[in-house]
């Protein structure tokens, strides 16, 4: 992954506005990995990320224009790979997942043998309440973005959020979480 | 003592007082201290969230996605310039097929004078091929032709009077007349054909 400077960011976003493949390239380089990180998370499969990162870059090098420079590119990329990767989800349509995993969820108390490591827990969960903790906590998106970006409201994102950790602390026990 | 849901310490967390019972789920984690745990639980897993590996792709997909953005950035040119051409050539056909289509062609005036004088010499010709002079006609009819009769003799006579006027205004009159006169024929036979088919019945 390269990084790039803040005058070095310009420069290239300046290029790539004008379809130069080589700042467009530039970009890949500086921002996939994040890209992928994202997609990987809310998405189950590496296949899935891998096609996320392809769409959002497809997506990056044919609407770059239409980037203003208002925020970051990290974030505009970001905000581009977030869509895809939902909208992945929303097209695997994948199982239920909340009931087995209530069920496969391991009781308060119970032995720390059965309890999860959090990479797992994460895992467990089911794909919008996985999306919406990964977003919201680690990414730093408001209640109200994601509402939006699901096509749902604010407070779907706050329930949906507040199930999730109820969950994860459920799966990870108290010990282990304080340990 | 009821302790805080996992919404209000979540609401706590985030620093979200937008809701009342938001606001007292502060001054309630201020005093309870298994609550206070739960919130540095939650803090922790928070954390723990933030600090898991970053993964990455074994693939390096933009020799990919830059063939992809090419071809369609190709074929957006392909449908931009068929779509140009498209309507320049539609434009083209319009103004030289389009209008002769919608307007019907202006034909000069002495085009406008063979045209009326051909109408009327076929009008005779089917006059003479009925042969009105043969048929019985009744009283009425005799009447009408007689005054559409002179009034055509006066056309021809006005026809003849214009001889000495200069080409462009004779030429205007002669098509005025001959237009009148063609009326006039079409009445003549109308009539004559009309007044015949009732004897026959």
């Amino acid at each position: 992954m390269d990084v790039l400077s803040p005058t070095e960011t310009d420069a290239v976003v300046a290029r790539a506005r004008l379809g130069d493949p080589v700042a467009l390239e530039a970009l890949y380089r500086c921002y996939s990995t994040g890209v992928y990180n994202l997609a990987r998370r809310i998405c189950r499969t590496t296949e899935d990320a891998d096609d996320v990162v392809q769409e959002t870059f497809f997506e990056v090098c044919r609407s770059i224009r239409t980037y203003r420079g208002d925020g970051s590119i990290w974030g505009w990329i970001r905000s581009v790979a977030s869509s895809k990767a939902l909208m992945r989800l929303r097209r695997n349509k994948y199982r239920a997942t909340d009931e087995l995993n209530d069920e496969l969820a391991p009781a308060r108390g119970a032995s720390t043998a059965l309890r999860m490591d959090l990479e797992s827990a994460l895992g467990r969960l089911s794909d919008t309440a996985r999306a919406v903790v990964w977003l919201h906590d680690v990414e730093g998106y408001t209640h109200e973005e994601i509402g939006s970006q699901m096509g749902r409201t604010a407070s779907f994102s706050k329930s949906q959020l507040s199930r999730a950790h109820q969950r994860l602390r459920g799966w990870l026990g108290e010990e282990a979480v304080i340990a | 003592m009821t302790h805080l849901t996992m919404e209000q310490l979540l609401a706590v967390r985030d620093d979200d007082r937008s809701e009342p019972e938001f606001a007292e789920a502060h001054s309630h984690v201020a005093a309870c201290e298994a609550c206070r745990g739960e919130l540095d639980r939650l803090h922790q897993r928070t954390a723990r969230l933030r600090a898991l590996p970053t993964m990455s792709s074994a693939h390096n997909h933009f020799p990919a996605v830059r063939a992809r953005w090419q071809w369609d950035r190709q074929q957006r040119r392909i449908r931009l310039v068929s779509g140009v051409c498209t309507a320049a050539a539609a434009a083209l056909l319009l103004s030289v097929v389009g209008r002769d289509l919608l307007i019907p062609p202006r034909l000069n005036a002495e085009q406008q004078l063979q045209t009326a004088i051909d109408a009327s010499q076929q009008l005779e010709a089917t006059l003479h091929a009925w042969d009105p002079a043969q048929r019985v006609v009744d009283g009425r009819t005799a009447q009408l032709v007689v005054v559409i009769e002179d009034r055509i003799a006066e056309v021809d006579s006005r026809l003849q009077d214009i001889a000495r006027l200069e080409h462009q205004e004779r030429l205007r009159r002669q098509v005025e007349l001959w237009r009148e006169r063609v009326s006039l024929m079409n009445a003549l036979v109308d009539v004559h054909v009309t007044q015949a088919s009732n004897v026959d019945l």
